[in-house]
């Protein structure tokens, strides 16, 4: 097991340096530092020296690979690539376009994103769960037929339209809470429950469908029928039989998202105005930040992978059929 | 055979149907179970035994719908009660076990725990009592160190442990009937014979009224005491087991029965020039582990093997399941690296060459496979199935040639040329089975290594599939490599026989030296766990 | 007149003759005939097959571009003609020009005054505030009280109109398909519903704006209807881009497993690893920086658009593949270990061969499931995407800058709710019509999700 882990943690190492030359590449040599320049400067501003100025303040006027002009170890430390690719891997996000340091923001960030996402996910598939337990429970009758109907039709409707439906509705004309903002010190629930409960029915319609179609492929197996043999009841096998062997599948679709918790959500943020991670990428891609997307986009790989490791292993917790090793 | 003694279960006039067609399934099964006595119900696949004994329980998937019949157990009639009632009769009453206890089995539940759950539904049992209850009960099937398998999720046993866990179950409620569906069938031989000594003993003991549902005539031989032949959906034929064997009434009762070895009669070895021979071929398969995933030991799946095939000969190897027969069989064709030791065909080492010098010898070694459905592409029709082999190995054939040879391919085994503008998933088992050895003739071979190519079908078709191997046979002069599991196929087919366990050859001889003096203890206990059929 | 031709349209007309090609080729093939006919057996499977084909056709009319010529100006040489730098496409002119009939600002459906109070002059030259009369609704009417009655009238006329050509329409039809097996009827109402929608539509459109007009001024309904174009394009492009990757990369890996496999899952997960939307943005933001450097490479603002949305479908199509990879690696491992692929090793088939015969001939149930279902989720990305500022460029109609444009205006009093209202409706109904499409398509072909006919 131990075993296993370490042997994972060496296997991110090549995708995080993958992921590193990748966004390297499309940023500094797809696109250069000039193009950069020009494109922040405005077209009006462009002149040589307004160029150069802006790419030395940020530190974009080194070479990409290799610096002649360095003696030593710094002719490759004195690089782009060293400097804005390779500093990443020891968690130096430099600082922002803006001249922010990212780390700071990052770390300060993180908690309102974990405080939104957090409830919404957990919330989200205990709901789930229960939507399609029930309507499993109804299978091939008529109420199961509308039932994913409904569920499609709830799948179909775009985000955007919860949250504008949810702002709308609930903020609005019930004027029950705040319709956006984050304040740590007020009742921070207050703020909190409106996006959990546009997140939690917005996944309604995609989770309980895939739910359901994972509790039916659980029950046409032969142990259910041997269940029903013994004499149990059609609810004890639901729970007792079915419920803990749909778990397997149903954890790698999940277990693989919480880490990812932490980035937040990019939509549900910007629209509440929850000064998160999520909203953090949305000003950074609007304001064409690229110093922290790179960082972002390096936090998302590690979490991600973080995330298929504990999915491996809550397999073997849930399937006593798996060991790794 | 005391039939006057009251039934325990009466089933009368069971009728069946699709319900989404309205296609009959059942048409009107009758019989009764009476107490310590096994009645088997016989039929190939599809003949509706199965669905007699789920019609029985109410357990039909929704797809069928009881139309008509009941079902009395005592005084109560089975379709009369709420669906409350029928689940305190299932389990406390009337039991099951199903055919692969490995899939029947909750598989993220401890054995135990599955037992238990039986006790807890119709009993008071709990704490110390009831898990005490289960080990009693693992300790009477059979299960040794009872104790510690408690904890032991199906995967950690073996498939005989497993049914025997599926067993305990079935008995924990101490029921007056018990159904078992196929108990066996997937389970090697030598444990199928334990496991059905174990229904036998606990029949007599706990006066068990049984239902035994099987497709094997060998199982029906050696356990039941009545036995009743399902074809279609109906009883054809019933009577109590020694007049049956005696006295077959049916055409089709016959053909089942003739399916069982004969062993008095076996082939003469025809010649002794080698086509074929393995010098102590080794097949591994590396096991890793640690951080590195460093090579630390091998799977010896096929471990110094040793034989002589020749001309015009069968040979039958013959193993349970995970002895390394069917990897052996890939060694020759080249499709499965040989660690060591030397595959010679007709003189010349072939186990190194590699995909272009072992061209020439793909044509004279060809292969059928085991499962029909899954040895044909079902995108292609039958014609370019068999037309593959000749066209990659460039026989060198016209568009009219081909066609001519498909045509007489196809004949030759006995379907109709309009069989080859068909698809693979119009054909029954039997006849894709022959399509296969048609590719596989297809090419001229001189040696054909048949893995398993029967166990798939059903009796009756199966006789059928071997008889024409051997016209084959006897026709081209080609040599068998027969695979299987099935020591009753041997004596009708096989020249040599070979028995393989965990990689091994352990002994190899004539047919008729292994089938009636066998030497090693382990062929002993094989052969003594085929069903027969004494001659009368 | 000057005909047009986009890069998009293209491509989009060339996808559209190799998908009838593809579904022609798998009509050969009985197993899939069978799976194809277990679909349209069903009536929801003809209904939602009609929507889908009427979105298809609304985009391809509107991917036939060209520009006006101008009248000519006086003084100009004769024979010297200037074309419109305004492109039109042969949808816009079936709608009977329903896109050039602006307004200033915002207007309520049908509407006859602005939404907004201007100042103006009266009769005498004071200057007074309050809603000014709008210039393409309601003109025709000499009392505003009479505008009910009128509108009522024209859709009474209209639905006539409706019904007649509907009536032709499936008449035509019928003598044709009477006799067919499947459920026609439940298609015929679903085309006399739309046509006469469409009917109603155009006619009533002349004189009333029936979705209101946006912060520009402009037809919601019309911006709705050109929204359709982007979104089945960029479904179907997205995903054409997508597909070819995913397949060669999934087969090789699963077929030839060791190192080729190691590097395809490597591939895969380093992709998969980055989170999705920040790769998408930035190449996206990377692409425009590109375009806003070399304006000189599009003579129309719609041909730059049109390279951004090609970038854009590009983008999302490079960094979606792994999924499908995913799945058809798994298959094609499954498939490798099967008795045919066996037999053609033994009868020693060439890879290439057993590649094109054996193993991509058995995942195409694979491929058809993901089409099917990533074009209903591209459709609701490109509104995110849209949304966040890295999606369809905001002179190209689209539904994600409808809403972008629309959500800050629900703060008004009253509220413009209708820009919101078309883009939901229209991309409702088409990712609805898909979703559910797609689960018919999965039920027929995908063998794990039998209904559960198990005759034991």
């Amino acid at each position: 097991m131990l075993a296993y882990i370490i042997r994972r943690l060496f296997y991110a190492i090549p995708i995080l340096i993958g992921v590193n030359l990748l966004t390297f590449m499309l940023f500094f040599v797809v696109n250069s530092p000039d193009d950069m320049a020009v494109s922040q400067l405005g077209q009006k501003y462009v002149t040589p020296e307004a160029v150069q100025a802006w790419k030395r303040k940020n530190g974009y006027d080194l070479p990409l690979f290799y610096n002649a002009q360095e003696p030593g170890a710094a002719a490759l430390t004195d690089t782009i690539f060293f400097t804005k690719s390779l500093k990443l891997f020891a968690f130096d996000f430099g600082r922002s376009e803006s001249g922010r340091d990212i780390t700071t923001d990052v770390s300060t960030r993180m908690w309102p994103s974990l405080a939104v996402a957090l409830p919404t996910f957990v919330v989200g598939i205990w709901v789930n769960i229960c939507v399609a337990l029930m309507v499993v429970m109804f299978h091939a009758t008529r109420l199961d037929r509308w039932a994913v109907f409904v569920f499609v039709g709830l799948m179909s409707i775009s985000y955007l339209f919860y949250i504008i439906g949810g702002q709308y509705l609930v903020a609005k004309t019930w004027k029950l809470v705040p319709i956006s903002g984050f304040n740590g010190e007020i009742q921070p629930w207050k703020f909190l429950l409106l996006p959990v409960l546009v997140g939690v029915i917005a996944g309604i319609g995609a989770g309980a469908r895939w739910y359901r179609t994972l509790f039916l492929e659980e029950s046409s197996q032969d142990y259910v029928r041997t269940a029903r043999a013994k004499g149990a009841s059609e609810i004890r096998i639901l729970f007792r039989h079915i419920l803990p062997n749909a778990l397997i599948p149903i954890l790698t679709g999940v277990v693989v998202v919480i880490p990812t918790l932490f980035m937040g959500g990019l939509l549900i943020e910007s629209f509440f105005g929850i000064p998160g991670l999520g909203s953090y990428m949305l000003d950074a891609i609007n304001a064409q930040d690229f110093a922290i997307v790179r960082a972002m986009v390096f936090i998302g790989s590690i979490l991600y992978i973080v995330g298929l490791i504990l999915t491996d292993i809550s397999y073997t917790w849930a399937d006593p059929r798996l060991r790794l090793d | 055979m005391n039939s006057t003694t009251p039934p325990v279960m009466q089933v009368s006039d069971l009728q069946v149907e699709v319900a989404e067609t309205g296609e009959a399934i059942l048409k009107g099964v009758s019989f009764e179970l009476r107490a310590g006595e096994i009645f088997a119900l016989v039929g190939e696949s599809g003949s509706g035994k199965s669905v007699t004994s789920l019609a029985a329980m109410r357990l039909l998937p929704n797809a069928l719908r009881i139309t008509g019949g009941e079902v009395r157990v005592g005084s109560e009639d089975l379709f009369d009660l709420s669906e409350a009632a029928m689940q305190s009769v299932r389990g406390e009453r009337v039991a099951m076990i199903f055919q692969n206890a490995m899939s029947a089995l909750n598989p993220v539940q401890t054995a135990g725990e599955q037992v238990a759950e039986t006790l807890r539904l119709h009993t008071r049992l709990s704490g110390e009592a009831l898990r005490e209850r289960v080990v009693q009960l693992f300790s009477e099937v059979g299960i040794q160190d009872a104790a510690a398998r408690y904890a032991f999720y199906p995967h950690q046993l073996s498939g005989g442990q497993q049914q025997r866990v599926m067993i305990a179950m079935a008995l924990a409620c101490e029921p007056d009937i018990l159904i078992a569906d196929e108990p066996t069938t997937a389970l090697d031989v030598t444990i199928q014979a334990q496991v059905l000594a174990l229904i036998r003993g606990l029949t007599r003991s706990r006066q068990l009224a049984v239902l035994l549902i099987t497709h094997d005539m060998g199982v029906v031989r050696n356990t039941a005491d009545e036995v009743a032949v399902m074809y279609r959906g109906e009883i054809i034929e019933r009577a109590p087991v020694d007049d049956f064997f005696r006295n077959p009434r049916e055409a089709y009762s016959r053909r089942l029965i003739a399916a069982l070895p004969d062993l008095r009669h076996f082939h003469d070895s025809p010649a002794d020039e080698a086509l074929l021979q393995l010098d102590d071929v080794k097949v591994h398969f590396p096991i890793r582990k640690g951080i590195f995933q460093r090579v630390v030991d091998y799977t010896r799946a096929v471990d110094g093997v040793s034989l002589k095939i020749g001309r015009g000969e069968t040979y039958a190897l013959v193993g349970e399941s995970g002895s390394g027969k069917s990897t052996l069989g890939r060694a020759i064709l080249n499709l499965e690296p040989v660690a060591a030791g030397q595959i010679t065909f007709r003189g010349r080492a072939i186990q190194a060459l590699n995909r272009r010098a072992m061209m020439p010898y793909r044509k004279q070694i060809q292969v059928v496979f085991q499962n029909p459905y899954s040895s044909m592409n079902p995108r292609l029709t039958i014609a370019q199935i068999i037309s593959e082999g000749m066209d990659s190995l460039g026989m060198g054939l016209s568009v009219e040639q081909r066609e001519a040879r498909i045509a007489a391919l196809l004949h030759r085994v006995q379907l109709g040329a309009g069989f080859s503008r068909r698809h693979p998933h119009e054909l029954s088992g039997g006849q894709l089975q022959r399509v296969a050895i048609a590719r596989a003739l297809a090419v001229e071979p001189e040696l054909i290594i048949c893995d398993e190519p029967t166990s798939a079908l059903d009796v009756s078709i199966r006789a059928e599939v071997l008889d024409l191997l051997q016209e084959l046979q006897r026709e081209f002069g080609v040599s068998y490599l027969f695979i299987t599991h099935d020591l009753s196929i041997v004596p009708s087919l096989a020249h040599r026989v070979g028995v393989m366990q965990a990689g091994r050859l352990v002994e190899q001889g004539t047919a008729e030296q292994i089938l009636t003096r066998p030497q090693h203890p382990y062929t002993q206990a094989l052969l003594n766990s085929v069903p027969r059929v004494e001659p009368t | 007149m000057k005909p047009l031709l986009l890069w998009s349209d293209l491509l989009i007309y060339l996808l559209v003759f190799a998908l009838c090609l593809f579904f022609l080729r798998l009509r050969r093939d009985p197993q899939t005939r069978e799976h194809w006919r277990q679909v349209f057996s069903t009536r929801l499977g003809m209904v939602t097959m009609t929507l889908i084909l009427v979105y298809v056709g609304v985009a391809l009319l509107d991917s036939l571009h060209f520009r006006r010529a101008l009248e000519p100006v006086a003084g100009s040489p004769a024979d010297e003609v200037f074309y419109d730098n305004k492109v039109t496409s042969v949808l816009d002119v079936m709608l009977g020009g329903m896109g050039e009939r602006f307004e200033r600002t915002y207007s309520a459906p049908f509407a006859l005054d602005s939404f907004e109070k201007q100042d103006m002059k009266d009769d005498n030259g004071h200057t007074y505030r309050d809603f000014p009369p709008l210039e393409h609704a309601g003109y025709h009417l000499s009392q505003p009280e009479q505008r009910w009655a009128d509108v009522a009238a024209k859709s009474g006329v209209a639905l006539l109109w409706g019904v007649g050509i509907s009536l032709l329409v499936i008449g035509a039809q019928w003598l044709l398909l009477r006799r067919s097996p499947y459920p026609w009827s439940a298609s015929w109402v679903t085309q006399a519903v739309v046509i006469c929608l469409a009917v109603w539509l155009v006619s009533i459109s002349r004189y009333y704006h029936v979705l209101g007009t946006d912060l520009g001024g402009a037809d919601v309904a019309y911006q709705s209807i050109k929204g359709i174009r982007t979104g089945v394009l960029l479904g179907t492009l997205a995903t054409l881009i997508m597909l070819p990757i995913a397949v060669t990369l999934g087969v090789m890996a699963g077929y030839f497993k060791g190192w080729v496999d190691d590097v395809v899952q490597y591939l895969y997960t380093t992709l998969s690893s980055i989170p999705g939307i920040l790769l998408i943005a930035a190449s996206v933001l990377l692409f425009q920086v590109y375009i806003d450097l070399n304006p000189d490479f599009f003579s129309v603002g719609l041909e730059k658009a049109d390279a951004r949305f090609l970038a854009l479908c590009f983008i999302l199509g490079v960094t979606s593949w792994s999924s499908l990879c995913r799945l058809i690696r798994a298959e094609t491992l499954k498939i490798s270990q099967l008795g045919y692929v066996q037999a053609a090793h033994a009868f020693g088939v060439s890879h290439q061969r057993i590649l094109l015969r054996h193993i991509l001939p058995n995942v195409t149930h694979i491929i058809l499931i993901t089409f099917v279902l990533d074009f209903s989720a591209l459709v609701l990305a490109e509104a995110v995407l849209s949304y966040i500022g890295v999606g369809i460029d905001p002179n190209m109609a689209s539904w994600g800058n409808m809403i972008n444009g629309a959500r800050s205006e629900l703060s008004r009093e009253p509220v413009v709710w209708w820009t919101l209202t078309g883009a939901f409706f229209f991309m409702f109904v088409l990712v609805l019509a898909a979703n559910l499409f797609s689960d018919l398509v999965r039920d027929a072909f995908d063998p794990r999700s039998g209904t559960g006919r198990s005759v034991a």
